[in-house]
This record gives C-alpha cells, structure tokens and sequence, in this order.
C-alpha cells in the first residue's frame, strides 16, 4: 500500500512538473486573434490578418487565432496548438468552434513546423485531410519562399470558407438586440453631442475658435464607443466586441480534441 | 425539561450539520466520478476511431503492396485483440488502464512497422487516398494524446477529492476507490512516427 501511494504521489508531481514545464503562452490581455509570438508579420500584415480574423468572427462566431512562436517546448506542433487552444478556451462554449494556426519559422538548424488544430465543433467542416491539404497546397508553398503572411493568409481563407459552412451565428445577442442598441446608442450619442455643442456654442460666444467643439465631438464619440463595448456579448466575460471601432471581443472558451493536421518544411 | 429541549436542539443541528456534509462530499464525489467515467468513454471513443481507420488503411496498402501480407495480418491481428479489450467504466484502476494501454501499444506498434514498409512503396506514398488515411490517422493519434491528457486530468482531480482529509471518509464510507493514470512515457514511445 504505501508503494502504491507513493506512485500515486509520483504521478501527480509528474503530471504537475510537466503542465509547468511545458509553458503555453499566457493569454493576451487585451485579446486578440493575431498572436505573433516570433515576429514574423510586419506590424501591417499583423493588423491586415487581425482585422480579417475579427470581421470573421463577428459574422460567423467562429475564431481562428493565428500564433507563432520560436519554441514549441518540447511539444509536438500539434500538442502546442490544442493545448494553446485550450488554456485560451478559442472559438465559443456552445459551438466549440475555435481554431488554431500555429507557425514555427524555419530556421538554420531546425525545421519549419505549421499545425491547424480544430475545436470539437467545426471537425466537421474541416476533417484532418482537408487541413493537411491546406497545409501542403496552400501554406508551405509560400512559407518554403519565405512568405509567411501570404501562406497564412492563404490558409486562413479557406479555413474560413470551410468553417462558415457549418457555423455561421452572426452574433450571440441576435441581429434585433444590436439593431436596437446600435439605434439607442446613436441616439443617446445625438443628445449628448447636442448638448455639449449648445454649452459650448455658448462658451465659445466670448470669442474663442471652434477648435474646442472638435474635442468634444471626439470625446462624444469616444464615450459612445466605450457604452457600445461595455456589455455586448454575454458570457465572454472580456468586454464586448463589434461596437464603435470593431475590435475582437475575447475567447469564449471553446474546447479542441486534437483534431487537425500538421506538416513542415 | 428545558435542559432537554437545549440537547435536542443541539443535538438536532449536529445531525443536520453532519447531514449537508455528507451529502456534499458525497455529490462532489459523484459528480468526479462522473468526470471521468465521461473522459474514459472520450478516450475510447478515439482509440475506436483508430481501430475504425485500419480495415480501409490495410485495404489501400494492399492494393500497392501484395508482398507485405504479414505485416498486414499482424496489425489487423493486433487491431482485433485492442477492439476486444474493453474497459468498464466502473473499474477504472490501474491494472485494467494499463491491459487498456498495452493491448492498444502492441496495435500502435504493428501500425508503425505497417507504416514504415510504405516508405518502400512511392506509387502508393503519391497517391492521394492514403495521403488522406494517413493525415486521418496522424490527426487520431493527436486525439489520443489529447483525450489522454484530459483523462489524466479528470483522474487526477477525483484522486485528489477522494484522498484528501476530510473527504476520504465519505470516499471509504461509500466504497469510492481511487482511479489509474495514462502513463505517459509508454504512450510516446510506441505512438507510429508519421513521416511526410
């Protein structure tokens, strides 16, 4: 009995050693879909893929989150991506529809690595061949040339084309309570710039110039932006998305299996 | 008579004191056990999911390598002696995990030795057919790994609950025994290197 209890207890330190020691990225705080971790995007790739992604995510509910890194840790790409995706919780609690797109870049002494991990939810729409020709017939092509947003790029789009097949919500509140809101905001915006604009207009009558009627319609906008993104989404838990200026509204908690397909080059 | 009332009473909230206790170590319990018996049947669920892919992965080999018809009978041998062994739920300990572990090694080793002899047959490694199989089977070893992971984690949290003080009471009161763990190394070294 007591070697069977210290088993036990080797076990478990073994399993807690190792969920230390295999360090997955923490999550971004504030979110976001573009994780490039071994900056290979220029800053302009990174915003081009972001906004592409959140747009997506918006009108589909589905998330894929690109990462990069320099080091897997010692895992396999494909464990990399599904436990990222599920320390992260990627794509929504309901649909389980995250993906993940890992690249670790090629360097002089070591392979690259690219996996396409795929939560419980969309292994429908994307079943292992199909990412594995993803993969071999859209990605490592370019990342062979060194063009690594062209290949995620390239793969992300038809990731989205397979993934909007099968899960396509617009939004979890439903298309009436954003109409509605959207309306109640500008119109709180409307009274709230009229106001301001009279108190000022009044101001400025000792013989200021307008610049200040400037600000305040910014600062109009800005604390319409900030109402907007206060309680969009519900259960995310990390503020809302799709209000004022767009923006991606945080991971909602969705699991991964391990489905997918990995490839290098 | 007033003495009486004050040990009844007490005595009464002992009792209901003791009562919510042991109703919620007991449907803590429960619900752990529940946890994993749920991970058991995922894990399961993606070894069938492998033994699934093999008769149609044998078949496209075949078809390329009439010669290796020992190879091929031994991994749908080891395929049928894996199917067999089936774990109940309820008796989730570490000797049955481990038969569980070996019986599905010895079919993971045959899939090797099986995928390594395609290595010698390019017509077959182009075709697409088993470029497909192989991205299936490649992505059903991840689940393994995965479903594996998750169980070990669900085992790990019910272990905990069970042998942790106050609660192992309860646990030995109502017959809650501890569960096995996946091992990890045996795992890694008998998974089939998928090479493209």
């Amino acid at each position: 009995m007591p070697g069977k209890f210290s088993r036990y207890c080797v076990t478990a330190l073994l399993i807690m050693a190792y969920t230390v020691c295999n360090a997955i990225p923490p999550r971004p705080v504030p979110p976001r879909l573009v994780n490039d971790f071994a900056g290979i995007f220029t800053a302009r790739e990174a915003l081009h893929l972001e906004q592409m992604l959140t747009a997506f995510d918006d009108s589909t509910s589905n998330q894929i989150a690109v990462i990069t890194t320099t080091d897997l840790e010692g895992l396999t790409p494909a464990e990399y991506a599904t436990r990222t995706g599920l320390e992260w919780g990627i794509g929504s609690e309901k649909y389980d529809n995250g993906i993940v797109v890992l690249v670790k870049p090629k360097t002089y002494s070591s392979n690259g690595q690219v996996n396409i991990s795929v939560g419980y939810g969309l292994e429908g729409a994307i079943p292992d061949a199909y990412a594995k020709r993803i993969i071999d017939n859209e990605m490592i092509p370019h990342f062979a040339e060194g063009d690594y947003f062209g290949g995620v790029a390239a793969g992300c789009t038809t990731l989205m084309k397979l993934a909007s097949g099968e899960i396509s919500e617009p939004e979890e509140t439903g298309s009436i309570g954003v109409v509605l809101m959207m309306l109640i905001m500008c119109i709180i915006a409307v009274i709230f710039f009229t106001a301001v604009a009279r108190s000022s207009g009044r101001n400025n009558r000792g013989g200021n110039n307008g610049t200040k009627g400037g600000g305040d319609i910014l600062d109009a906008i800005i604390i319409g932006s900030l109402l907007s993104g206060g309680n969009h989404r519900s259960g995310s838990g990390w503020g809302g998305s799709g209000g004022g200026f767009g923006g991606f509204g945080g991971f909602g908690g969705g699991s991964f299996g391990g489905g997918g397909a990995s490839g290098s080059w | 008579m007033k003495k009486g009332t004050i040990i009844i009473i007490a005595a009464a909230v002992v009792v209901l004191i003791l009562f919510f206790w042991v109703k919620g170590s007991y449907n803590g319990l429960v619900k752990a056990d529940e946890q994993v018996s749920a991970s058991w049947a995922q894990v399961e669920n993606v070894y069938q999911r492998r033994a699934d892919l093999i008769p149609n992965l044998v078949a496209t080999v075949k078809g390329y390598a009439e010669h290796e018809s020992s190879t091929l009978e031994s991994v749908m041998e080891a395929r049928s002696k894996a199917t067999q062994l089936t774990v109940d739920p309820s008796d989730l300990s570490e000797e049955s995990i481990a038969e569980f572990q070996r019986a599905q090694g010895e079919l993971s080793q045959a899939l090797g030795r099986l995928l390594m002899i395609t290595e010698n047959y390019p017509d077959l490694k182009a075709s697409q057919n088993f470029r497909d199989l192989q991205a299936q089977l490649e992505g059903t070893e991840n689940r393994i790994t995965t479903e594996r992971m998750k169980f070990n984690e669900a085992s790990r949290a019910y272990n905990t609950m069970v042998r942790s003080f106050p609660r192992n009471i309860i646990a030995s009161m109502f017959g809650f025994g501890t569960k096995g763990y996946f091992e990890a190394t045996e795992g890694a070294e008998t998974a089939p290197k998928v090479e493209f």
